[in-house]
This record gives C-alpha cells, sequence and structure tokens, in this order.
C-alpha cells in the first residue's frame, strides 16, 4: 500500500509562533500528536497540498532538492520568522509533473532559489516532521482547480507513489470555517467568529470521525459555501483523492480557533 | 513645516512580465522584451514623475494581502530578493528599498483614528511582494525616493465590494490626512489591472507577443468605456459604474488601490492622461496620470 496515513491540518501560523497562549497550544499539542502518528507510519514521503500556496498558470510543484530559509507571514509579521529546511522527493515530483497531462492538467516544476514557501507547508513541514526525517513532494493551490481536479492530483501521487514504490504520508494543509475577526482580539479569548459556522464545523468533523463518507460527499459543497470554508475545501479534496476515496474513520486531535476561523488536526484511519 | 500634498497620482498596474521585459539588472532571468506598449508609456510617466520631485512615493499593493487590517511598511530599509510565487520563471528580483517610516506611521495613526484596523509591519525579513516592487521599478527604476508600501485589506473580498471599497475610502483620507501633516510632497501610485481576465496557460517564450491579446472581449469593451470616462475626467460616473465593472470585468480594482488614490486627491473631476493600454497574458493595463500641479491643485516644487 502506497498510502500509509493521512491529515488535515490548519495552516495558519499561530499555534507554530504563539504556542503559549492557550487557545493556540492546543492546537500546537494537536500538531505535533499527529507528527508523532505520521512518523509511526513510517512514510519515505510527506505529500503536502496547502491552500497557502496560491497558483494561477498551471500546476506547480516543488522540485528544488532542499528549500530552506526564512519566511515572514505577510498577515502576522509581528510574531516573528518562520524557518523552513525541507527536503523534496525530486523523483516522485518529476512523475506527478509527467502523470498529470493524462488527467488535462498541465503541470510545471518549481525550482528556484528564495522562492517564496507559503506558510501552510512551512508549518505543515515543522510540526509534522521537525527533525526533517522525510523528503516531501509538495503541490500548489491552483486558484482555477475545482475539487474534481484537487482530487485528481491527490490521486496522482498516490499512483505515482505505487509506481516508484514510495510510501507516502497524504496531508491536506487550510482550515475550516473562513469567517476570521478583522480587529485586534484578545488573543486569550480567541473563539470561532460564527455560531452557524461552528455547528457546520462540527457537524463536518463528525462524519469524519464516523467515516461516513457519503454524508461528507453529500455534505461538502454546501459547507465549504455556508460556512466559508478556505478555498472551498479543496484540501479534504487532496486528501480524499490521495486516500482512494475511502478511510474508514477519524480522530480529530483538536478543533479550535484561529483568530476566527476554524482549524482542526484530524488523522484519518486508512482502509 | 510647510502643509504636505498630494501633487500626483498614477494608475500603476504592476504585471511582473513588464520588469522581466525590461532586463533590469536587479532581475534573474532574461526576456527578449515583450509588452512593450506598457513599458513605453511608463517611459512617459516616468519623465512626468522626475519633473514633479516628489519627497515621497505611496503604493498600496493588491499582492501584499492583510485579513487584520490596513498594514504599512515600517522598517527604514529592507532589501532581499522577491520571487514571484505565481511566475517565478520570470520574476526574481533584488530589491533594496527605503521607506518613509515617518510618513507610514502618520498613515497608520490617521487610519486609525479614522476607525480602521491599522498595523506597522516592524520585521525586517519582510519580503516585499512584487506588486510593490513592481510598480516601483517602473515607475522609478532608480529607487531613490523613499517609498511608502500599504498593503491591500482583504475587505472588499471578505466583505461586499461596496463595505470594502468604503474602506478604502476612509484609508484614502487618511493617507492625504497624514501627507498633509508631515509635510511631504506625495505621489500615489494605485497597482492596478483592470480587466483582470486571463488566460490559463503561459506562451513559450513568455514574451512571445504573437500570443498577447485580450482574453475577453466584454472585458476590454469595458475597459475602453472606463478609460474613456477617466480621459474625460469623469470621475463621479467612474465610481457609480465601479461595482459593475468588477463585477463583470472581474476587475483588480476591487482590491482598493484605485479607490484609495482617488479618495486621497478627494475625487477631482479632472482628466487623466493616458501614458498607454496594453494585456499581459489576457489582462487590461492602463498606464495614466492626473497630475495636480498641472490642474492648479497642488503646488510646482
Amino acid at each position: 500500500m502506497s498510502v500509509v496515513s493521512a491529515f488535515l491540518i490548519p495552516g495558519s501560523p499561530l499555534p507554530y509562533v504563539q504556542r503559549d497562549n492557550p487557545p493556540w497550544g492546543a492546537m500546537a499539542e494537536a500538531m505535533e500528536k499527529a507528527g508523532r502518528a505520521l512518523a509511526a507510519s513510517q512514510p519515505d514521503v510527506i505529500a503536502i497540498y496547502s491552500t497557502q500556496w496560491l497558483a494561477v498558470l498551471d500546476q506547480l510543484w516543488q522540485v528544488r532538492p532542499n528549500p530552506s530559509g526564512l519566511h515572514v507571514d505577510e498577515n502576522w509579521h509581528e510574531y516573528g520568522e518562520l524557518p523552513f529546511n525541507m527536503r523534496t522527493d525530486t523523483e516522485l515530483a518529476a512523475a506527478a509533473i509527467a502523470a498529470t497531462d493524462s488527467y488535462g492538467i498541465r503541470s510545471k516544476g518549481v525550482d528556484y532559489d528564495s522562492f517564496p514557501v507559503d506558510t501552510g507547508t512551512i508549518v505543515a513541514s515543522n510540526f509534522l516532521d521537525p527533525e526533517h526525517k522525510f523528503k516531501s513532494v509538495v503541490t500548489a493551490n491552483n486558484l482555477y482547480h475545482d475539487w474534481a481536479i484537487t482530487e485528481n492530483l491527490g490521486r496522482v501521487v498516490r499512483e505515482q507513489a505505487e509506481q516508484l514504490g514510495r510510501k507516502v504520508a497524504i496531508v491536506g494543509v487550510g482550515g475550516l470555517s473562513g469567517s476570521f475577526f478583522r480587529q485586534v482580539i484578545d488573543i486569550a479569548t480567541d473563539h470561532i467568529a460564527n455560531v452557524t459556522e461552528d455547528d457546520w464545523n462540527k457537524r463536518i468533523l463528525a462524519m469524519m470521525e464516523q467515516g461516513d463518507l457519503a454524508a461528507l460527499a453529500k455534505a461538502c459543497p454546501d459547507y465549504a459555501m455556508q460556512a466559508r470554508v478556505e478555498m472551498g475545501f479543496k484540501h479534504f479534496a487532496f486528501i480524499l483523492g490521495g486516500v482512494g476515496g475511502n478511510f474508514v474513520d477519524a480522530t480529530v486531535h483538536h478543533y479550535g480557533p484561529l483568530y476566527g476561523t476554524g482549524g482542526a488536526v484530524v488523522e484519518f484511519r486508512l482502509a | 513645516m510647510s502643509k504636505g500634498e498630494i501633487i500626483a497620482g498614477f494608475l500603476a498596474p504592476h504585471p511582473p512580465h513588464l520588469v522581466f521585459g525590461e532586463n533590469p539588472a536587479q532581475n534573474e532571468p532574461r526576456s527578449q522584451g515583450g509588452w512593450e506598449q506598457l513599458r513605453w508609456a511608463y517611459e512617459r510617466a516616468r519623465a512626468n514623475l522626475d519633473a514633479m520631485k516628489p519627497d515621497v512615493l505611496l503604493v498600496h499593493s493588491p499582492h501584499w494581502i492583510t485579513q487584520q487590517g490596513h498594514h504599512f511598511l515600517g522598517v527604514e530599509r529592507l532589501s532581499g530578493k522577491s520571487v514571484d510565487p505565481i511566475f517565478p520563471n520570470i520574476f526574481r528580483y533584488k530589491f533594496e528599498l527605503d521607506v518613509d517610516v515617518e510618513l507610514a506611521e502618520a498613515c497608520c495613526d490617521a487610519a486609525a483614528e479614522m476607525g480602521l484596523t491599522s498595523k506597522m509591519m516592524r520585521n525586517p525579513n519582510f519580503r516585499v511582494d512584487y506588486g510593490t516592487i513592481t510598480t516601483l521599478h517602473m515607475i522609478r527604476p532608480q529607487w531613490d525616493i523613499p517609498i511608502v508600501g500599504i498593503s491591500a485589506n482583504n475587505s472588499p473580498y471578505f466583505l461586499s465590494t461596496e463595505e470594502g471599497l468604503e474602506e478604502m475610502d476612509t484609508l484614502g483620507k487618511a493617507t492625504r490626512k497624514a501627507i498633509e501633516a508631515t509635510g511631504r510632497r506625495a505621489v500615489l501610485l494605485a497597482s492596478n489591472t483592470l480587466c483582470h481576465y486571463h488566460f490559463s496557460k503561459e506562451p513559450i517564450p513568455p514574451e512571445d507577443m504573437s500570443q498577447e491579446h485580450p482574453e475577453n472581449f466584454a472585458g476590454y469593451l469595458w475597459d475602453m468605456r472606463m478609460i474613456e470616462l477617466l480621459r474625460a475626467g469623469k470621475i463621479q460616473e467612474v465610481f457609480q459604474l465601479l461595482p459593475q465593472f468588477i463585477d463583470e470585468a472581474f476587475a483588480e480594482v476591487k482590491s482598493g488601490a484605485f479607490t484609495w488614490m482617488f479618495a486621497a486627491m478627494n475625487y477631482p473631476e479632472l482628466a487623466g492622461e493616458l501614458h498607454g493600454y496594453g494585456t499581459v497574458i489576457g489582462t487590461g493595463n492602463a498606464v495614466m496620470e492626473w497630475n495636480l500641479i498641472k490642474a492648479g491643485l497642488a503646488q510646482a516644487a
């Protein structure tokens, strides 16, 4: 089996840069728990799809062997830098790029010094693989790609990992409900900004916990729209494609607020 | 200190292709040219800017997106390499720029006083976005005038277009107040494309101008309609049409720079000078100038 584990995690930097704030500290602990679970699944490579790596032309894939540097988030710059040091599975990335053609997706590799690796990818990499043990395959969120195309990206990763004999952990990086506080808040009192969206998040997470794929398939389009889910919840589509459209159930390690938006750390138990 | 004033505003779009086409030393990739109509338009704008002798250039960029308020660059000297995450193949630019921190702080304070959430960006490792850099490079490639960089709060997308642009109007008024209070002679740069429908595939090579044309005819017609009104100085009519233009032409002016600039200039019913129009991967771009000195609304240096 090429896919050995799968996770949904938020891409906000707040749990990483300000974990001493209780609402965000709990999220940080859950991310670390997910990291331990990921390590226990013994993957060769972590496949990351982050909503925050935006693409417009083509589907972009990181192919630089060792993307590293310091990143400053454009919104949360006051909390300092996000260091990153990743190792790309260039062979798997190249195979994925070549394979997307058959799904009608034109892909392109990105191999540039100082390329701005996005906050979500860095947060995922640093929390889930703090010792940089695993190689990664990272792909972008093309704004014009819909749910089905994004699901195919996950599928391509799974198929190419299978071809190359890689064991892969699938990681979708992005938020749940999208309403955020536009003003400065007392961060210790952070909470989900919108009650209806909070209810939606809980319903969706319960469906994941139950492994109710049919209910999820039915609910996700409405959820994405009514709860203003980040990027239409395409990060979950990537996960579904990666796990072959199937998982047994899921463990929600934590659900909580990120400046009003919803975030959850979810580990999927694979069939 | 004498009272400061805004001496001009420019519609100054930021496709990184224009820098790529120019082949400046700061940009790593090399091209065979391309997008000359727009680059020559910027050459004309540069000459006029030079004659104005401004103290500072203020730029509002849609590619520095913030959610919690309107942010202002607040580090005196910023440098680094800015790689465009969308077009890394054509824009990898080594930048060095000086920020007028005093004016930026005054703008930030004035915005807060007028009810907006505002914030200074103090992190010296911050990567300045390609929109800010492209607009500044194209209008003043010497980089010898201090700047104020302003983020695009995403309110027009998170709220309604009208509510978001109302915030940009307030931001413009706050900017004007700060310029007047600090005694600066300021030029405003609205870093916006007009019609924003674009191709989904890039030509090879990117500068192959045989592939360049408007992506959307209806969007092109909208651009021409708005430019005609701007050239005629019918600013009130432009702003009446703006929400419809944004909606039907997917216009990037939604992100707020255009409204910010005109609010700061107090929406003068003044004919804009069109330096040039051209498309970049199908989007519509106009370089336009509103010279308040020539119009008698500001003092010459």
